[in-house]
């Protein structure tokens, strides 16, 4: 099938362009996600989870309404953004619907809309960062007990017994 | 705004990753509610200034037995900022003790009826609308919830009954922005001026607290003004 060859149609079958007019007017959400240092996220499953997100806080109606649509979508060591796209005056809605979405996977995610433009463009230079801070792997002593942590910055995600802590640097003896 | 989060061991953050990341997403303050069984170590001080967002001291007393809930709530007044108590079989018991400035998530697993509206307004107890299940449950449980929030709602405004708002935070992950809350308040059909109204209480409840804890009072409605008289809704 090749998009060159194209067959011949009436006039009323043919692919038309809406005038400009009538075509829907977006809006562009920047979102960052946030999670653990084991997590792992990929774009059908956050495309996934706004998905089911809507449909159980919103219904069928509300989600085509909506009609969201994952744009860009980037995640890696703990942490990531996205650019979703929303028919513009359901901005609020999906905001909602994003601030639903606890886990992805199983995994517990935090969210966040860090802004929203009118153009993906605007919407990338201005909320979307370039490359997340390198991680390193650590020993850290939180509550007098030494134990393996991932550190990021001013963020120390420790291993404990029964899974992770969040923490700071202030949590951290010797800081 | 102010939210109400549980640290580590209640949770799975410590207070200092809490009050970052809630500082980064808008909040001026939060309010340490860590249960009574499960308290936690920290410096409000250090971590406010270094963040950059008010720190309060909470506790969210947790009891089956009302006569020690009521011991517990008498021997936390004078070392916590805000006093919640864990809604539930309780709820008669925290809306009955003006010294009692948050109900905890009435709806979870009991019930608030217009007497307990009513006294609640009287004693000037805070219930809260948690937002919890709303965020993170689902199926029946939030069709729930949503509805005990509603039902609330009709009684808060029936009554003017004071309340707090609060995502019930137990970790950096489950932390919200305000206008998501917003957002999400609205579409279950509150206005996003009472959400906002509930999570400006905390703040409103830590600073009344700390006036009435300063030295400036002499004895309970009496203290010594400063030079601009303010209005006092005491």
């Amino acid at each position: 099938m090749s998009p060159k060859l194209s067959v011949w149609r009436p006039e009323h079958e043919r692919v038309k362009h809406l005038p400009k007019h009538l075509r829907p007017r977006w809006r562009y959400l920047a979102v960052g996600i946030e999670s653990w240092p084991e997590a792992d996220i990929d774009r059908r499953a956050f495309q996934r989870a706004i998905w089911f997100a809507a449909g159980n806080l919103l219904g069928d109606t509300g989600s085509a309404a909506l009609d969201a649509s994952l744009l860009r979508f980037r995640f890696a060591d703990a942490e990531g953004d996205a650019v979703v796209r929303v028919r513009r005056g359901e901005v609020e809605r999906l905001r909602a619907v994003l601030a639903t979405i606890d886990e992805i996977d199983g995994q517990p995610v935090g969210i966040r809309v860090r802004g929203t433009s009118g153009t993906v463009r605007a919407c990338e230079e201005k909320y979307i960062r370039g490359p997340p801070e390198r991680s390193e792997e650590r020993t850290v002593a939180l509550a007098d007990t030494e134990r393996p942590a991932v550190v990021r910055d001013d963020r120390i995600d420790v291993e404990v017994s029964d899974g992770r802590v969040g923490a700071t640097a202030l949590d951290i003896r010797d800081n | 705004m102010y939210e109400g989060v549980h640290a580590h061991p209640d949770g799975r953050a410590t207070a200092a990753r809490l009050a970052k990341t809630a500082a980064a997403y808008g909040y001026g303050g939060v309010v340490i509610r860590n249960h009574g069984d499960a308290q936690t170590e920290y410096d409000p001080d250090r971590i406010g200034s270094h963040y950059g967002i008010d720190v309060v001291p909470g506790i969210e007393i947790r009891s089956n037995d009302p006569g020690q809930a009521s011991g517990l709530v008498g021997n936390y007044r004078s070392k916590r900022t805000i006093v919640c108590v864990h809604g539930g079989p309780l709820n008669r018991f925290a809306v009955e003790q003006p010294t009692v400035d948050v109900l905890a998530h009435p709806m979870r697993d009991g019930d608030i009826n217009h007497v307990l509206a009513k006294t609640a307004t009287e004693n000037g107890v805070h219930l809260e609308f948690n937002f919890a299940r709303v965020l993170r449950a689902e199926g029946g449980k939030r069709v729930r919830a949503i509805q005990g929030l509603c039902k609330l709602r009709e009684l808060t405004e029936k009554y003017d009954t004071p309340y707090v708002v609060s995502a019930d935070a137990r970790s950096h992950l489950q932390l919200r922005a305000p206008r998501e809350l917003l957002a999400v308040g609205e579409t279950i059909g509150f206005d996003r001026e009472d959400i906002e109204a509930g999570l400006r209480a905390w703040g409103e409840l830590a600073e009344r607290n700390r006036r009435r804890r300063s030295e400036s009072v002499v004895e309970p409605g009496v203290r010594v003004e400063p030079l601009d008289p303010r209005e006092d809704e005491d």
